[in-house]
């Protein structure tokens, strides 16, 4: 299954959610095979939940995903197998086991799905640890690593099968603007270096505009925008121009009509109270 | 117990409801919820139990993960059991001296030590002192994995998390129930011969005559087999409390593992007790 393809990812007619609750509804969209997808949108618009439903944590409401020609929700357990083994997934703060040193949570899908003996499986730790550039910290904990590189070490388990598919869900957040340029570079040369399609969730702007080939925008409860990167940019739509110009939306704020809080007052009492102290 | 959030619900659009908004529920549909909650969790625990089970056996690295469980359920439970099993047997071996001298039958306090023991408070003590220790951070640990998103790596590694997390815990706890029970057993008596013999001057060899002659084989195998079920109970319970943290709708985040943590171990000491009450009716 997917042997040495890149699958487009198709979502048709999706509507995904908690529970009977849906977060994004009428998802038609293709992310292509061998480009990087950008998910953006504004916080709690659906980015994650999206992601959940692609990677099989969760059944669609309504709708279906296909991968390459496979429907998800057609998927026997043995297919799931086959499929799982051949996604890679970077979270959002690398959720590495907090029990395993960092080479053993890069060598636990080796260990869990091939035969391969503990000299190979140290060899082929060795070689992606070194490719996020943290070959010297395969015997660390995940508590004794960065924000930045847990996301690496991460990436690095995502990357261990050598997987077409890869998700990565905020891989910028929280991280300083040099950590996450060095992030999005490291996106880009997976890319390059492997052929892979990458489907990247995030609200980061810059980070879009470095790595994406195909934007997809979501807000509102549906897809605001569908397309490349530079017909994004080029939009006139007031919301999507609003979100990439980083303009905040007008509004009435009740707390701005609100009465301002009495300070004389409030400092009159202070020193009242402060004067009876002293004298007495 | 924790709800499930209901992923597996109806499809379609007419099912979903609009974001953000929940009906308003009158006090009888409150209740048909809660009772519906409560059967739902009961059948989702007991499928937990049967999937852990399953994957006992698994592969060959669960020998390797039973055994880390076992050091820390079982080894570093002993000091603890040491403790609390020498102070049981020797408060048994004051309150029956007490009692039995009334009778002029203070040449039975060893049977009546170790016939409390064996029988009753052994595997009980034993199965509530490993809940507070071991159970309950089964709970938080397998609770912070999933709100940090650890289980879910799991599966898209295409790890079972229940055969990985859950089901060396359940083996070890199966191994390590009672061999720490018959440990607390041994300890409780030796304390009851601290005080019925050594402090209060019975004579040493009624204390083990007694003991030999009125112990069956019914009330050792009657003690194993409730530290079995004990041993089942407490880790189904608190390894399904933290597996479902992410569905608690009274908390979120580290405050619902901390409600699970206490839920898990509440919950495993009612169904201790329940489960005792219910075994000695049909073991004894």
């Amino acid at each position: 299954m997917l042997q040495g393809t890149t699958p487009d990812i198709r979502l048709e007619g999706l509507t995904v959610g908690y529970g009977k609750t849906a977060v994004v509804s009428g998802i038609d969209v293709t992310l292509p095979g061998g480009k990087i997808s950008v998910i953006l949108g504004g916080s709690g618009c659906g980015k994650s939940t999206l992601l959940k439903h692609i990677l099989m944590l969760q059944p669609a409401l309504a709708g279906r995903i296909m991968i390459g020609s496979h429907d998800l929700a057609g998927l026997d357990r043995r297919g799931m197998h086959c499929l799982r083994q051949r996604m890679g997934v970077l979270f959002q703060d690398g959720a590495l086991l907090g029990s395993l040193s960092l080479g053993d949570n890069v060598a636990l899908p080796l260990r869990e799905h091939t035969r391969l003996d503990e000299a190979a499986i140290r060899q082929r730790v060795l070689a992606k640890l070194a490719l996020v550039g943290l070959e010297e910290f395969h015997d660390y904990y995940p508590n004794e690593l960065s924000g930045g590189m847990r996301k690496r070490a991460g990436l690095a388990r995502a990357m261990v099968m050598d997987p077409p598919l890869l998700f990565c869900d905020e891989p910028t957040s929280g991280l300083d603007p040099v950590n996450a340029a060095e992030l999005d570079l490291l996106l880009l040369e997976l890319k390059g270096s492997f052929e892979m399609t990458l489907v990247v969730v995030s609200h980061d702007l810059d980070s879009m505009r470095t790595i994406a080939d195909h934007v997809v925008v979501l807000g509102e409860g549906k897809v605001l925008y569908n397309g490349p990167l530079a017909e994004l940019e080029a939009t006139t739509d007031e919301y999507l121009r609003r979100f990439l110009d980083r303009q905040a939306a007008a509004r009435t704020s009740p707390r701005l009509t609100m009465p301002a809080l009495d300070f004389k007052a409030m400092k009159r009492d202070c020193s009242k109270y402060l004067d009876q102290g002293e004298r007495s | 117990m924790p709800t499930h959030s209901g992923a597996h619900g109806q499809k379609g659009e007419s099912a979903l409801m609009i974001h953000g908004k929940r009906p308003q529920l009158s006090p009888v549909a409150h209740l048909g919820e809660a009772t519906l909650r409560f059967v739902g969790d009961t059948g989702a625990m007991f499928l937990f139990l049967l999937e852990a089970s399953a994957r006992i056996f698994s592969s060959l690295g669960q020998f390797h993960k039973t055994v880390r469980q076992i050091y820390f359920i079982g080894v570093k439970s002993i000091s603890v059991i040491t403790l609390i099993g020498l102070f049981t047997g020797m408060v048994i071996g004051l309150q029956m001296h007490y009692a039995l001298a009334k009778f002029g039958a203070e040449g039975f306090l060893g049977a009546a030590v170790a016939l409390s023991l064996v029988r009753e408070l052994g595997p009980v003590l034993t199965a509530i002192m490993i809940t507070g220790r071991a159970g309950s951070s089964m709970t938080a640990e397998i609770g912070v994995m999933r709100i940090t998103d650890q289980v879910d790596a799991l599966r898209v590694m295409d790890i079972n998390p229940i055969g990985y997390l859950v089901s060396p815990k359940l083996a070890a706890s199966i191994i390590c129930f009672p061999i720490l029970t018959a440990f607390f057993d041994m300890v409780g008596m030796a304390g009851g011969y601290l005080t019925g013999v050594l402090l209060l001057g019975g004579n040493q060899g009624i204390y083990f005559y007694r003991i030999q002659a009125y112990m069956k084989m019914s009330d050792v195998s009657g003690g194993f087999i409730k530290s079995l079920v004990f041993a089942v109970v407490v880790c189904t319970v608190t390894c399904f409390m933290g597996y479902y943290t992410h569905t608690r709708r009274d908390a979120v985040g580290p405050e619902a593992v901390s409600q699970a943590t206490t839920a898990g171990v509440v919950s495993s000491c009612i169904l201790i007790l329940l489960s005792d009450y219910i075994l000695t009716s049909l073991l004894f």
